[in-house]
């Protein structure tokens, strides 16, 4: 009797199980061809490309059987390409520092609620993202040229030319101006959620705007700049449209030499293994990030209440 | 009062740090804009003065206007495609992400967390090696601009249905009508909004999308920036500034549309 309904209540659960399995199919079936088109053409082509890192170089085009790590020992082992990925990584860490000087502040200011004209300050801050890199590099470049704008000024009030553009402080410029809006974009919504009572708090006890500032807003926003930092590092170390246009292959950057890789020598092997490589320094530097914010997260005592 | 005095002083250097970051960020904009008027081969200091002549030149040139004419539809395709894509995926991940919600969100964010160069010379590799499109497929190019432009789309949807009131929707389901029904009456008349401003956003996005494109297209799917980027590597002819100032106006359509429909400040990632 007693294995009977024990039986009974198997084939219950068993059966209710399924209806739970059925219902989650329903539901994922509508995320399915979403899921399906992001497998296909994200995660089959980044794991094609692990593969394809790993297969030895036959000759332009043609890439041979078998595994071999001899692209990553290139791609790490050549004087080179280490100079590039040294400058590739400086150019990252300058910009993101500029970018969170110059992006705080604005950040700061739309957060406020008693600014004024908002829609066109935010406007002034995120149209230029939809402008498209290459038409704000060409502006810069009208800008920075030798018989650009600002050296017609100069030589116009008689101070002679200045090199502004085809060198490293052109590329930080261009690369600077494209990030700015990711930066201040990540950093006012953690501004924002700084709760005003504590603000009116620290002022009630005597203290003076900066401290305020400096004591409660900044300590608070520093997750909104630590993801702002990671982004900006991330879409700089990745990016060569800004390079090319503004240094003009006096400053090489890893991801120009990815592309040239692949489309001049089309050594697909060598280009994979130098995107992952890439791709490692930017978790390295993510990684490093989250840890030394955690150590300073850890003196600030508002965290731990 | 002396207290007061003090802080009105350090706001006047605020505001002109500010000023600056500003015009800062407008500069190359406001230039690309001087520049397609003005009368001379560069823009010197004086200007030498109002001239048209860039834009009959833009007007004229066979090659902008084929290249814009193939931008502006593979926009529209892969914005198309990514609305769709948009919806069930911002519809889905709401309504029944349940414990999962997070990681589905990441999920569909994740084409735009990867580095587009990197993404690109990977899907030129799987175009190449596995699918045999290599760079001459114009749907390999289109699906490449609906990874990147997609998840624009999920965002501005998904924020605003994450607010959107459940009770509007049970409303319609007890007077009768189904699930379908009650999608296409009431949930998406509703988000219009979002869908409307995301599927802007995914224009644009594909409108300017270069670094994928260069690697994805091959001569015979040059595109607008491809072209932009080629032509203002050897010459500082005007006529770039004329092209620029079409997407200068898109973007502000764009970001006037967003501020109208949902306000500029639901942009968040």
């Amino acid at each position: 009797m007693l294995g009977l309904k024990k039986k009974d209540r198997l084939v219950e659960q068993i059966l209710a199980s399924r209806r739970v399995v059925f219902r989650c199919f329903c539901r994922y079936a509508l995320i399915l061809p979403v899921a399906v088109f992001i497998v296909v053409f994200l995660v089959i082509p980044y794991a094609n490309m692990v593969v394809t890192s790993l297969r030895p170089f036959l000759s332009a085009g043609r890439i041979g059987h078998g595994l071999t790590l001899a692209n990553y020992q290139k791609a790490l082992a050549d004087p080179y390409y280490l100079k590039v990925l040294g400058t590739t990584v400086l150019c990252g860490l300058i910009t993101t520092a500029t970018c969170l000087l110059l992006g705080y502040p604005i950040a700061h200011h739309l957060a406020q609620r008693e600014t004024k004209h908002k829609g066109i300050l935010y406007a002034i801050v995120l149209s230029p993202l939809l402008v498209g890199a290459v038409v704000r590099c060409y502006g810069w470049m009208l800008l920075l040229a030798d018989n650009g704008l600002i050296n017609s000024f100069l030589q116009y009030i008689g101070l002679g030319k200045a090199k502004l553009m085809y060198n490293f402080f052109g590329v930080l410029v261009g690369l600077v101006h494209i990030y700015l809006p990711f930066m201040v974009l990540s950093l006012i919504g953690p501004i924002q959620s700084v709760d005003p009572t504590w603000r009116s708090a620290a002022r009630t006890l005597g203290a003076s705007g900066k401290r305020v500032f400096w004591r409660i807003t900044f300590p608070l926003s520093i997750p909104g700049i630590i993801s702002g930092s990671v982004l900006v590092f991330l879409l700089t170390v990745s990016s060569y449209i800004g390079p090319i246009l503004l240094g003009g292959y006096s400053v090489m950057v890893t991801p120009m030499l990815i592309v040239q890789t692949i489309l001049s020598g089309v050594n697909y092997p060598l280009g994979a293994a130098l995107s992952f490589v890439l791709v490692g320094c930017i978790a390295i530097a993510v990684i490093l990030i989250f840890r030394a914010t955690d150590k300073l997260l850890k003196g600030v005592d508002i965290y731990e209440a | 009062m002396k207290h007061n005095t003090r802080r009105h002083k350090t706001s006047v250097g605020y505001k002109i740090v500010l000023g600056a970051i500003y015009m800062f960020i407008l500069a190359p904009q406001i230039i690309i804009v001087l520049v397609s008027v003005n009368a001379g081969q560069y823009l010197t200091f004086p200007p030498q003065g109002f001239s048209i002549k860039w834009f009959v030149e833009f007007a004229h040139s066979e090659v902008f206007l084929t290249t814009m004419r193939r931008s502006f539809i593979l926009a529209a395709c892969a914005t198309t495609v990514s609305v769709a894509l948009g919806i069930i995926s911002a519809y889905s991940v709401v309504r029944f992400g349940g414990r999962f919600r997070k990681q589905l969100r990441l999920f569909m964010l994740s084409p735009r967390l990867f580095p587009a160069v990197i993404t690109g010379v990977a899907l030129l590799i799987f175009y190449y090696r596995v699918i045999g499109w290599g760079t001459t497929s114009y749907w390999g190019l289109l699906f490449a601009h609906v990874l990147v432009s997609f998840p624009y789309v999920f965002l501005a949807v998904s924020s605003q249905l994450y607010n959107f009131d459940l009770a509007l929707e049970e409303a319609a389901r007890t007077l009768g009508a189904n699930k379908l029904r009650t999608l296409v009456k009431v949930t998406l008349p509703l988000n219009k909004a979002g869908i409307i401003s995301g599927a802007v956003f995914a224009f644009v996005v594909s409108y300017t999308e270069l670094p994928m494109t260069m690697l994805l297209a091959g001569r015979n799917l040059t595109t607008l920036p491809m072209q932009l980027y080629d032509y203002i590597r050897w010459s500082f002819d005007p006529t770039g500034a004329a092209v620029g100032i079409v997407n200068i106006f898109l973007a502000l359509v764009a970001v006037w549309i967003t501020e109208k429909l949902v306000g500029l400040e639901t942009l968040r990632w």
